[in-house]
C-alpha cells in the first residue's frame, strides 16, 4: 500500500512559463470584460435595460 | 514497442507551449488594424452623439470579432497555410497551436464579441457582426476560397462590413453613407488581392487555391484589375457629386483614384519579367495607401469640423 505514486504529467519550465502567461492573458481579458460591463451600466443608467433590436 | 504502449503514447495529453503572441497572431493583427481604422471612420462620420464608452465598446467588439474570423480562417486553412511561403510560419502550420485550440479560440471570441456588442450597444450591430464573422469564416473560407476564382470578389463583402457595423452601432440604423463605405472597400478588394496574386501565383497554385491568375492566367487578371479599378475610382468619387461627402473628399478621391488608374494601366501593359512583377507590387502597395487615405480624409474632416465647433 505504501507504493509510491507515479509522478503523472510533469510540465517543463518552458511549459509552466507559457501556461502562466496564457492564464494571465485570460485573467486580463476577463477583467476588461467586467470593467466594460460595469462602465456601460454606469453610462446607460436605467437605460441599460433598453436594448433596441 | 507493444501495441498497448503505442496506444498509451497516442492518448498522452499534448501539453501546449503556445505563447500569448501565438494567440495574438491567430487574430491577424495587421488585418485587424485596418478593420479598426475603417470601423472608426464609420463610427465617427455617423450623425448624432455617441458616448465614448459605447464607441470604445463597439470598436473593441468589432476588432475582436474580426480577430475571431482570422482565427477560424487559420483553423480551416491550416493545410493551405502549410504550403504557402507567406503563411508557413503561422502558429498552426508551425505546430505551436493545434487546430482544435484555434477553433475553440475563434468560436469563443466570436460568441463574446457578438453578445457583448448586442447586449451593450444594440442588436442590429451585434447581428451584423455575427453575419460578418459567418460570411468570412463559412462563406469565404470554407466555400468560396477553394471553389471559385471569384472567391475574393464575393468574399470581399466580409472585409467591407466593419464600417457598416460601426455605423449601425452608433445610430441603430443603416443609410446611404455606410453603404457607400461598404462599396468602396468591396470594389477595392479585387484589384488589391489580384495584384498580390500576380506576384504570388506559384504559392496559390501549389496550395490549389483557384485565384484568378492560377485559373484564368495573368493577362486575364490584368484586364480584370483594370476594369475593377475603373469601377472603384468611379464609386469612390461618386459620394461627392451625390452630396454625401464634400469637395475636399471628392478632389482627394479624384487625385488618389488617378494614381490607382495609372498603376492599374501599368499592370495591364507590363506583362513580362521584372517590370510586370514591379508593377503588380506597386499597385498592391499603393492600393493600401489609397484606401487608408480615402478613409483618413473622411476622419480628418470630422475631427476638423468638431474642432471648429469647439473653438469658434
Amino acid at each position: 500500500m505504501d507504493k509510491e505514486q507515479p509522478p503523472g504529467i510533469v510540465l517543463t519550465e518552458a511549459q509552466k512559463k507559457r501556461q502562466r502567461e496564457r492564464s494571465i492573458a485570460i485573467a486580463l481579458a476577463l477583467g476588461v470584460l467586467v470593467v466594460l460591463f460595469f462602465a456601460v451600466t454606469i453610462v446607460k443608467g436605467a437605460g441599460v435595460l433598453v436594448r433596441p433590436m | 514497442m507493444s501495441i498497448v504502449e503505442n496506444h498509451a503514447l497516442a492518448l498522452a495529453p499534448r501539453i501546449s507551449e503556445a505563447s500569448v503572441a501565438d494567440y495574438i497572431a491567430l487574430l491577424k493583427p495587421r488585418v485587424m488594424s485596418l478593420v479598426i481604422f475603417t470601423a472608426l471612420v464609420g463610427l465617427m462620420i455617423a450623425p448624432g452623439h455617441f458616448h465614448p464608452v459605447l464607441a470604445f465598446t463597439s470598436i473593441l467588439c468589432i476588432a475582436v470579432g474580426a480577430g475571431a474570423s482570422g482565427a477560424l480562417n487559420m483553423w480551416y486553412d491550416a493545410d493551405i497555410d502549410a504550403v504557402m511561403s507567406r503563411t508557413v510560419n503561422r502558429p498552426i502550420p508551425a505546430g505551436r497551436v493545434t487546430p482544435q485550440e484555434a477553433l475553440a479560440f475563434g468560436l469563443t471570441l466570436s460568441f463574446f464579441s457578438v453578445m457583448t456588442l448586442g447586449i451593450l450597444v444594440n442588436w442590429l450591430a451585434g447581428g451584423l457582426l455575427a453575419f460578418t464573422i459567418f460570411f468570412y469564416a463559412v462563406i469565404y473560407t470554407m466555400w468560396l476560397k477553394r471553389h471559385t476564382a471569384q472567391n475574393i470578389v464575393i468574399g470581399g463583402a466580409a472585409g467591407a462590413l466593419p464600417p457598416v457595423v460601426a455605423w449601425a452601432a452608433a445610430t441603430g440604423s443603416l443609410s446611404a453613407e455606410p453603404i457607400l463605405l461598404f462599396l468602396i472597400i468591396f470594389f477595392w478588394t479585387p484589384p488589391h488581392f489580384w495584384a498580390l496574386a500576380l506576384f504570388r501565383t506559384d504559392d496559390y497554385a501549389r496550395a490549389n487555391v483557384p485565384m484568378l491568375p492560377v485559373v484564368a492566367g495573368a493577362d486575364a487578371t490584368r484586364l480584370q484589375i483594370l476594369l475593377y479599378t475603373v469601377v472603384l475610382v468611379a464609386i469612390a468619387v461618386a459620394p461627392w457629386p451625390l452630396g454625401y461627402f464634400d469637395a475636399v473628399y471628392g478632389l482627394s478621391s479624384l487625385a488618389l483614384g488617378g494614381g490607382m488608374l495609372v498603376l492599374a494601366v501599368q499592370v495591364y501593359r507590363n506583362r513580362e519579367g521584372a517590370a510586370a512583377l514591379r508593377s503588380a507590387r506597386q499597385l498592391f502597395g499603393f492600393s493600401i495607401l489609397y484606401l487608408f487615405a480615402l478613409y483618413a480624409i473622411l476622419l480628418l474632416e470630422v475631427v476638423v469640423a468638431a474642432a471648429a465647433r469647439l473653438f469658434w
